[in-house]
């Protein structure tokens, strides 16, 4: 196989994994707000949320341009350029996928049944075991799936991170746009095997994802 | 002990009332009374004695709440281990669960436990912290309707040998005549308690008297020496608050209305003639309604129907002691 296939594809890796890691640190604790809290403004909150399921990844990919673009308010507040380059993929991928992993956590926490909390409150617990003795256990299948998902969804992302990376090989070429330029450039045999990868890296994680589910509603079923 | 809590959400209520021994609190759905276990735990904001004030973490009492929350990926021991902490975890949790009887059963999940067995490690899991007080949130929703009174009896035995005071919530009236106090609340407040012979026979209003199972009650005019029912004098001894000309009611429990024999001399007072408008077995024992001047409630024992051989349509005369009838203060309805 060519060697930019697999450098192509070890940046998807790359970019899909910080993603998946960074909306961990923050989906989880929305999750938790969006399932549990109620504020002024929460429906709001969550359509915005909830955006990037609807809009056409060009124009998410064309805000995330201009909010990080040399013109843009990121640099003038922060001063990091990330437009073209590996941060600006993970920040737009972040975006991109937040309604998938919020919506899967969202639901492992509302799987969860609150009598489960405040019993270990009432046996004494301070919040941080009620966490790790009793939340955490019961939802990190729920968690994990999540993850997995937006992890899957990531890989296959074209449009927003053909508008805020570009397409320079090496550096922000991710794989399924490797894939298209492959095709432009009628080269199809290479296209077939690459994209033969992906299909088998998507199946195998959306089979995970489904394995989760079920030993999630397992724990489910024994608190009835 | 004494409680008195004030709540105003989710619902506005206020209650002042004893815990003695095994205390059941009766009540219909929607009073407020999990809302007042809750809020004794901790768990919903209130202000009152005792414990007012503390987080739920850092107030010595064992919430079993009606679905008795479970661990559902922990086994019993490990179940009833976590309130524990320091060395002999393991050992302390099996010699809790050997004192409710479930010494066999450590190694299960709870869906792999029924319903009474479920309950008790949930009561193992509430001992290990050593509470003050028991609060059960409807402990008989749990169990299974055909074992429910003896599995029930067992669980009551079991708190009594730990001499925990308890309280426990409860619509069930099978529940209440295990209890050693009875308190019965209605819409955001108490209505009467104390040791249930007394709450049984001598509800203090309609309402109470209704939720303990009177089927007969009617609204009386107070009379010199009884009171009248649909222009029936009945004779009873009147209560020093009724004066002659109050409006009252009157209940009598249907299985104390007596069906007069006829071979003895019959009774002189209070014995109503009429017809046996309906009679179905219960269980062992036998329900009829009895139309006379008053339209009445019966429930017969095996033994008297046995002796007396009743049928629907048949005239009959019906007596109601003075000893059973029981006058609450009340406008009609």
């Amino acid at each position: 196989m060519d060697p930019s296939f697999w450098i192509a594809l070890r940046l998807s890796l790359e970019v899909a994994l910080l993603a998946s890691f960074l909306l961990l640190l923050v989906g989880v604790p929305l999750a938790w707000l969006l399932a549990f809290r109620r504020f002024p403004g929460k429906s709001i909150l969550e359509a915005i949320f909830l955006l990037p399921l609807v809009l056409p990844p060009t124009v998410l990919g064309f805000y995330v341009l201009l909010f990080l673009g040399p013109e843009g308010p990121w640099v003038r507040i922060t001063g990091l350029s990330w437009a073209f380059r590996f941060e600006g993929l993970v920040f737009a991928s972040v975006l991109f996928s937040l309604p998938f992993a919020l919506t899967a956590y969202r639901e492992a926490f509302l799987a969860l049944d609150r009598n489960l909390l405040d019993v270990a409150r009432t046996l004494g617990s301070p919040w941080w075991k009620v966490w790790s003795k009793v939340v955490f256990p019961l939802v990190w299948p729920g968690l994990l799936s999540g993850t997995l998902l937006a992890f899957a969804h990531t890989l296959g992302e074209f449009g927003v991170v053909l508008m805020v990376g570009g397409s320079i090989p090496g550096k922000t070429q991710m794989v399924s746009i490797y894939i298209y330029d492959l095709v432009q450039a009628l080269r199809f045999e290479e296209a077939a095997r690459a994209s033969l990868v992906l299909l088998g890296l998507s199946l195998a994680l959306l089979v995970l994802v489904r394995l989760l589910e079920a030993k999630g509603r397992a724990w489910k079923s024994t608190t009835a | 002990m004494e409680v008195h809590y004030r709540i105003r959400k989710p619902i506005a209520l206020e209650a002042r009332f004893h815990i003695q021994g095994f205390t059941v609190l009766l009540g219909e759905s929607g009073v407020g009374k999990t809302t007042l276990l809750k809020a004794l735990a901790g768990l919903v904001p209130a202000e009152g004695r005792p414990y007012g004030g503390l987080p739920p973490e850092r107030r010595p009492v064992g919430y079993l709440p009606q679905d008795l929350a479970l661990f559902p990926h922990m086994t019993a021991w490990e179940n009833v281990a976590f309130p524990l902490a320091g060395g002999n975890r393991k050992a302390r949790a099996l010699a809790l669960l050997e004192r409710v009887g479930l010494e066999e059963h450590v190694h299960k999940r709870p869906n792999q436990l029924s319903g009474g067995q479920k309950q008790r490690v949930a009561l193992a899991r509430a001992l290990a912290r050593n509470p003050e007080i028991l609060l059960l949130d409807e402990p008989t929703s749990a169990l299974d309707p055909l074992t429910k009174d003896q599995v029930l009896g067992e669980l009551v035995e079991l708190i009594r040998r730990e001499g925990i005071p308890t309280l426990a919530v409860s619509h069930d009236p099978i529940l209440a005549r295990m209890a050693d106090w009875l308190v019965v609340m209605g819409s955001g407040t108490i209505l009467q308690e104390g040791p249930p012979e007394e709450v049984y026979s001598a509800p203090s209003q309609l309402l109470v008297a209704r939720l303990l199972g009177y089927e007969n009650l009617f609204p009386a005019c107070i009379e010199p020496g009884g009171v009248e029912v649909n222009r029936v004098h009945l004779r009873l001894s009147l209560p020093p608050w009724a004066q002659p000309g109050d409006t009252a009611w009157v209940g009598i429990r249907a299985e104390e209305v007596i069906v007069v024999r006829q071979d003895p001399p019959p009774p002189l007072e209070n014995i109503l003639e009429g017809v046996l408008v309906s009679l179905h077995p219960e269980g062992l024992a036998y329900r009829g309604v009895f139309q006379g001047s008053i339209r009445l409630q019966i429930l017969l024992p095996r033994h008297v129907q046995a002796r007396l051989n009743l049928h629907p349509g048949q005239r009959l005369q019906v007596v109601l002691k003075p000893h059973y009838l029981h006058l609450m203060p009340g406008q009609m309805d």
